[in-house]
């Protein structure tokens, strides 16, 4: 590996938006000591469920589900349309935070959306953050709750046939491994996994990631805490688990088809491009778009910018296709 | 496209496709856009070529952004008049000027004559666009196929002879590697809309049987084999997960960004090669249409 090249530069339309976001969340590295500062951060960024759903169309209840085999229980908020039906296509949504940040609450504003678009019903799923719960105790967790999901298909009102595993940044990472543990355990069916710019490998040293060392959202050090923190002594090794960090699966064929999305201009961008590329060597299905000069998270802090209604309006297209549309 | 493609079968191909393609005013169908054939200068001591500039009427005397179209065919059929559709419907969308470009096919013409009638055909738009009302800042250039390869080479060409400036390259399923030793290049063996034994075809007519498959084939043919892709303009990959060309445009793409350089790339799910063009109604074209239409907006202004 040679030394980082400059880095692809932003779009000029997100640079704004760059910034108000590190202004807004980034305001402190994210390093082994800063992990509880930034969590006491984020709490105050979250707006509550309430506030979320107020004036949506949709309806929401808490829930407290099993958890994985000796493990506590786990907490989900369901998103329903108001205008329930049947059989609606069901998403699970994992929240980001580099698996040592977030609540669900980060991911119930894509549920709201899902529901009030799709008709989706949506589960909404807490999971077990490391250091102070190693991995893979956050997929294990998320895993939980796709299974219930499916159990409890017909009095959630989703049609089994149709669950999608969805979520950005460690989200789209915990969404893979879903993917590769229901697969691998004979779980529910997928019907899709949605990566948004997902975090799936630990080993930290693509182009990419060394392009984003100490610029931009998620740089190249604030991944290297987190993995730190999810895999410790196993990071870098043959025992970090692929449930932790897809990209160390061997096997990614028989997976659901796959919606890969990342910014041009991100740490992330290599490992999405190669997750993507080996699921095609299996003759798996996969779609990749990497938006030119988007920052990660760019398509939900800078909604307003051209290439992030093109990058929203192709994740509706694939949506569509895969759990069809009431639009 | 007439299976198998042969050298044998090659001009009766092309005669077929001659009558396959509708005129300029059918495709065009009372939309607001006019249009005129031109000869102009081909490269140093070639044959002169062909254009037909479209124009969008009424727009005014501002000058507009462009398009130059380069049509697909493997570098060994085609015409111009193949993709009339789509630079119609972006001059239409748009609001700029689209031109598109006759050059010489193999294997009559091998490499380098149709690149360089392609380099030649953008000099000529880019030194003359003020007298047919063309921004020269803002000329994106385009194609489909072997047209995304010799977009990709027209690309090249233009920054190793500081050539004229190019706003972006808009390389649609692009023939980029001549090697064919992608895993995609080979889980399209036999199946498709642009089969491998076509590809192999295309690449002994345009470099002859030493060079088709060597790694040592010149960049302005194989863009892939260009040893270095910074400082180009703005590109727009795009391919479909289930074609020969998938993996060699996700490279492209991702050597494009090793240097720093700017590049969209789209790999639509089970898009076959030119999906857009032989089923425009599936999802998967209506999306990647607009997702075109959104990079020509940010790198035109249009």
């Amino acid at each position: 590996m040679s030394a980082a090249s400059d880095p692809v530069p932003y779009d000029p339309e997100l640079v704004d938006g760059l910034q108000a976001f590190l202004d807004l969340v980034e305001i402190v590295p994210l390093r082994a000591d800063t992990i509880q500062v930034n969590r006491d951060h984020f709490a105050t960024i979250i707006p509550s469920m309430a506030v979320q759903a107020e004036g949506r169309a949709v309806t929401w209840e808490e829930r407290v589900i099993p958890g994985p085999g000796g493990a506590p229980d786990v907490e989900v908020t369901i998103v329903r349309p108001v205008a329930a039906s049947a059989s609606a296509p069901g998403v699970l949504s994992i929240h980001g935070g580099g698996m040592v940040l977030g609540t669900r609450y980060f991911a119930t504003g894509e549920l709201i959306e899902l529901a009030e678009r799709f008709g989706a019903v949506g589960v909404a799923v807490e999971y077990r953050l490391a250091p102070e719960h190693p991995a893979p105790a956050q997929a294990e967790d998320c895993y939980a709750a796709l299974v219930w999901m499916a159990d409890h298909a017909h009095e959630l009102g989703i049609d089994a046939s149709r669950i999608i595993v969805s979520g950005a940044s460690a989200g789209g990472g915990l969404s893979a491994a879903v993917a590769l543990m229901a697969r691998d355990r004979g779980g529910p069916r997928l019907a899709g996994q949605l990566l948004n710019a997902p975090m799936l490998d630990d080993r930290n040293e693509t182009t990419s990631a060394r392009q984003y060392d100490g610029i931009g959202a998620w740089d190249r050090n604030n991944n290297d805490t987190a993995w730190d923190a999810v895999l410790g002594a196993d990071r870098f090794t043959d025992a970090a688990s692929p449930y932790a960090a897809p990209a160390r699966a061997a096997d990614l064929s028989g997976l659901p088809p796959a919606f890969i999305e990342v910014g041009a201009a991100e740490t992330f961008r290599d490992e999405a491009v190669a997750y993507a590329t080996r699921i095609w060597a299996t003759g798996g299905q996969a779609e990749l778009h990497v938006w030119s000069g988007g920052y990660h998270g760019f398509s939900g802090s800078s909604p307003e910018a051209e290439v992030s209604r093109a990058a929203n309006a192709a994740r509706d297209s694939w949506l569509r296709r895969i759990i069809g549309s009431r639009e | 496209m007439r299976w198998p493609l042969t050298r044998e079968s090659l001009p009766a191909t092309r005669a077929g496709a001659g009558t396959m393609f509708p005129s300029n005013d059918e495709v065009i169908a009372g939309r607001a856009v006019d249009w005129e054939d031109r000869v102009i200068p081909g490269p140093a001591g070639a044959p002169d070529l062909e254009v037909t500039i479209f124009r969008p009427r009424d727009r005014g005397d501002r000058a507009l952004p462009a398009i130059y179209n380069i049509h697909g065919g493997g570098m060994i059929v085609g015409h111009r008049s193949w993709e009339t559709g789509r630079v119609v419907d972006i001059v239409d969308e748009l609001g700029v000027i689209g031109v598109t470009v006759e050059y010489r096919l193999a294997p009559e013409d091998p490499f380098p004559a149709g690149v360089e009638d392609c380099y030649a055909g953008f000099v000529w738009l880019a030194e003359n666009a003020p007298s047919i009302g063309v921004d020269p800042d803002r000329i994106v250039v385009m194609g489909g196929s072997a047209g995304g390869g010799l977009s990709a080479a027209v690309a090249l060409m233009a920054r190793d002879r500081r050539g004229p400036r190019m706003a972006g390259q808009g390389l649609l399923c692009p023939m980029l590697d001549n090697t064919n030793t992608t895993i995609s290049s080979l889980q399209y063996d036999g199946v498709g809309t642009w089969q491998r034994e076509a590809n192999l075809l295309a690449w002994e007519c345009v470099l002859g049987d030493r060079l088709a498959v060597s790694a040592d084939a010149p960049e302005y043919a194989a863009p892939a084999r260009a040893t270095d892709l910074s400082g180009l303009p703005s590109a727009y990959i795009e391919v479909g997960a289930a074609e020969m060309f998938r993996d060699e445009d996700v490279e492209y793409a991702t050597r494009i960004w090793a240097t720093g350089g700017q590049a969209e790339l789209h790999v639509w799910a089970g898009g076959a090669h030119g999906f857009d063009m032989y089923m425009p109604e599936a999802g998967i074209s209506r999306a990647a249409i607009a997702a075109r239409l959104s990079w020509l907006r940010r790198t035109l202004g249009a």
